[in-house]
């Protein structure tokens, strides 16, 4: 699996606008947005409960000195409430080196201010505020606080500049602020970024399957390792092109094997009826030539009927056939089919099939597939073997096993002998035409049982073991 | 015997054709589907032998149309379509045979004669089948020959019902292999023969008469014992 750089004309990879519109940033820009909604309204709730609190406690303060000044009054009347007032603008809450302070102002109808810090107001009871006489840091400083009557004719005001409210407030509506310019800028780059990573991949994939379009056919998109969506969708991707490319190689295969294969015994036929031509005298001559090539035309057919079938069957459009069936009933009538032939050879057919055996499968590739191998038994054995058609079920696979106790094939032999045409030399002189396994090999693949063959000490064991019917 | 033959190999038509007309058929021969379902549907054939790859109308087609019409008329198809799902979806669109191209001659008149008396008798239900002094139970699947019990085994017993279903006609190997075991490619051992051979043996035990015929180099034939 190489990774190379493949450009094809008129393709700019990673160009702005094309960042812009990949589907990560639209996301992350959706996300961003969303952020941003909620961190208004967290904004929104801070900011009121700081607000609130702030202000509560001005207010508890302003109402606690109102009530220090009325009880002195109650207790020793005027001149004592002046006094109170008087200490309490000494304190520090009121005289404080660091502003904002505090307002007091006491005053009456008849004789105006009698004690504070403020010029006389109106004679306005309940909470209000308005700009505060001494400018502070802030131009906007103001007074809130609150209006009581003493007594009839005697006014209290106790305020309490605001500028610290309105300083946490600005504080707190400027780091708002921050982290909205940071969320969007960091939103921004990691949109941008996931996109260009994104697109990076998306664009591998691409290069992937024009180098495929430009005939590099094994060419496979390269993974991260990461098992997430894309490389997911990679695998699936690779495996189809693997699929493909096997295909491909099968269709490359039967027509090489039609092309080499087929032109021996047709060289055979024209020989023999050129030579005929040249030859014959008799009409019985010509009639033996004929017979001759019949016979020569009808392997070539099976020949051609057996390489069709076992493409179409390697392509796995036999698939959606599929259902669940008995083996074991299978077996026995394989069995029952060809223990009088087996008789005939003088050779013995022996069973042991564990009833009730399912699987999934197409019942008719799997009569031909185990035909194939018992009649490989009965042809390639001396007289008078023993060939035992077997069956049982363990654990998750179903194995399916034809032994015998002929002469056997050399272990070097046994991968071999599914290839297409191979015959062993010992066989050669039997009929046949060395498609038989490689007609197995394509049934038992396309039911995904793996195939062994063995030794039987002596003989040759045949066993293919099938995924379980239950679970398939 | 007439037999309509939907052929566009011209070539082809002319042999089976003349084959046919020397084993005294009438054959009537058209080059494409839809003049072939015409005279399907106006003629009076005792069997239909069909082409799929017609042109104007495939010969799936003209099958299923013919049996809208509730046309029975047996239908054969001749074909190159030698696919596994080829054969099925031939028989599933109303079709009653399928031989794959290239065929021997011998063959198709083989089944073009069984076809011929169908629907009548072959593959009806029926519980008792008797022919002669041979009588087939295929509820208790017992043969009895002249009040005789015979013991076969199934696949016998199943070779024997469809020799006797056809009595009189040659059935092919491959025939046999179709309809008795089901299996639709050429075993490389004497699957039939063996079997033919054990039935003989047992139907024919302590009689003269063997009731079933040799057909050399084609197949066998069911002779009804007296």
């Amino acid at each position: 699996m190489s990774f190379r750089p493949f450009a094809a004309p008129g393709i700019n990879f990673l160009r702005p606008v094309r960042v812009l519109k990949t589907e990560s940033f639209r996301s992350a820009a959706l996300f961003a947005t969303l952020f941003l909604i909620l961190s208004w309204v967290l904004l929104g709730v801070v900011y009121w409960i700081v607000n609130g609190t702030q202000t509560a406690a001005l207010i508890g303060a302003v109402d606690a000195d109102i009530s220090t000044i009325r009880n002195g009054y109650r207790e020793k009347g005027l001149p004592e409430a002046i006094e109170v007032v008087q200490q309490r603008l000494g304190s520090g809450d009121y005289s404080g080196a660091d502003l904002p302070g505090g307002y007091i102002l006491l005053q009456d109808q008849a004789s105006g201010r009698l004690a504070g810090n403020l010029p006389p107001l109106d004679f306005r009871p309940g909470l209000f505020s308005f700009p505060a006489p001494r400018k502070s840091k802030h131009d906007s400083a103001m007074v809130l606080g609150r209006g009581v009557y003493v007594t009839p004719g005697v006014y209290l005001f106790v305020g309490r500049d605001t500028s610290q409210i309105t300083a946490t407030r600005a504080r707190i509506l400027k780091a708002f602020g921050w982290i909205e310019a940071a969320s969007i800028v960091l939103a921004a780059l990691g949109g941008i970024f996931f996109s260009v990573q994104f697109m990076r991949r998306i664009d591998a994939i691409t290069r992937t399957c024009q180098a495929i379009i430009a005939g590099r056919f094994n060419d496979r998109i390269a993974l991260r390792g990461s098992g997430d969506e894309l490389d997911r969708l990679s695998v699936a991707i690779n495996n189809m092109l693997d699929r493909i490319s096997t295909l491909l190689d099968n269709l490359r295969q039967v027509s090489s094997d039609i092309a080499h294969d087929l032109r021996t015994p047709l060289t055979h036929l024209r020989n023999r009826l050129e030579e005929a031509r040249q030859k014959s005298v008799t009409t019985a001559d010509y009639a033996a030539v004929v017979a001759h090539a019949i016979e020569d035309t009808d392997h070539l057919l099976v020949i051609f009927a057996a390489l069709l079938r076992i493409s179409q069957i390697e392509s796995g459009s036999r698939l959606a056939a599929f259902s669940t069936l008995s083996m074991s009933e299978l077996l026995e009538r394989i069995y029952e089919m060809y223990r009088p032939v087996a008789e005939d050879e003088q050779h013995m057919l022996v069973h042991d099939i564990q009833p009730d055996v399912r699987i999934r499968g197409d019942a008719e590739l799997l009569t031909q597939l185990f035909s194939n191998v018992i009649e490989n038994a009965i042809r390639h054995t001396p007289p008078g073997a023993r060939i035992r058609i077997s069956l049982r079920e363990s654990g998750n696979a179903v194995v399916a096993a034809v032994e015998d106790n002929g002469p056997g094939i050399p272990t070097g032999e046994h991968e071999k002998v599914f290839r297409r045409f191979y015959r062993l030399t010992s066989s050669r002189s039997t009929p046949g035409n060395g498609l038989g396994l490689a007609l197995v090999a394509a049934i038992a693949n396309l039911h995904h049982a793996k195939m062994e063959l063995g030794d039987n000490r002596p003989g040759l064991r045949f066993q293919a073991s099938f995924p379980s019917g239950q679970r398939a | 015997m007439n037999i309509l033959l939907v052929e566009d190999d011209v070539e082809l038509a002319q042999s089976v054709g003349d084959h046919f007309r020397e084993h005294g058929f009438a054959v009537q021969h058209c080059a494409d589907g839809e003049s072939g379902l015409a005279s399907a549907c106006a003629g009076d054939h005792q069997v239909i032998i069909l082409d799929r790859m017609l042109p104007r109308l495939d010969g799936l087609s003209l099958v299923r149309k013919l049996r809208e019409r509730r046309v029975l008329t047996p239908v054969i198809y001749l074909t190159t379509m030698s696919g596994i799902d080829d054969r099925v979806q031939g028989l599933e669109a109303g079709g009653d045979d399928y031989l794959v191209k290239p065929f021997a001659f011998a063959e198709l008149l083989a089944r073009v004669r069984v076809l011929s008396r169908r629907p009548a008798t072959a593959n009806e239900p029926a519980i008792r089948l008797a022919l002669g002094s041979i009588e087939l139970d295929l509820l208790k699947r017992s043969v009895q020959r002249a009040g005789r019990d015979i013991e076969l085994l199934p696949q016998e017993f199943r070779l024997l019902e469809y020799l006797m279903r056809n009595p009189d006609r040659v059935l092919t190997r491959r025939m046999l292999l179709e309809n008795v075991w089901g299996i639709h490619f050429d075993p490389q051992t004497s699957v039939v023969e063996s079997h033919i051979s054990r039935l003989r043996a047992k139907v024919n035990h302590g009689f003269e008469f063997d009731v079933i015929q040799t057909i050399r180099g084609t197949g066998y034939k069911f002779l009804a014992p007296g």
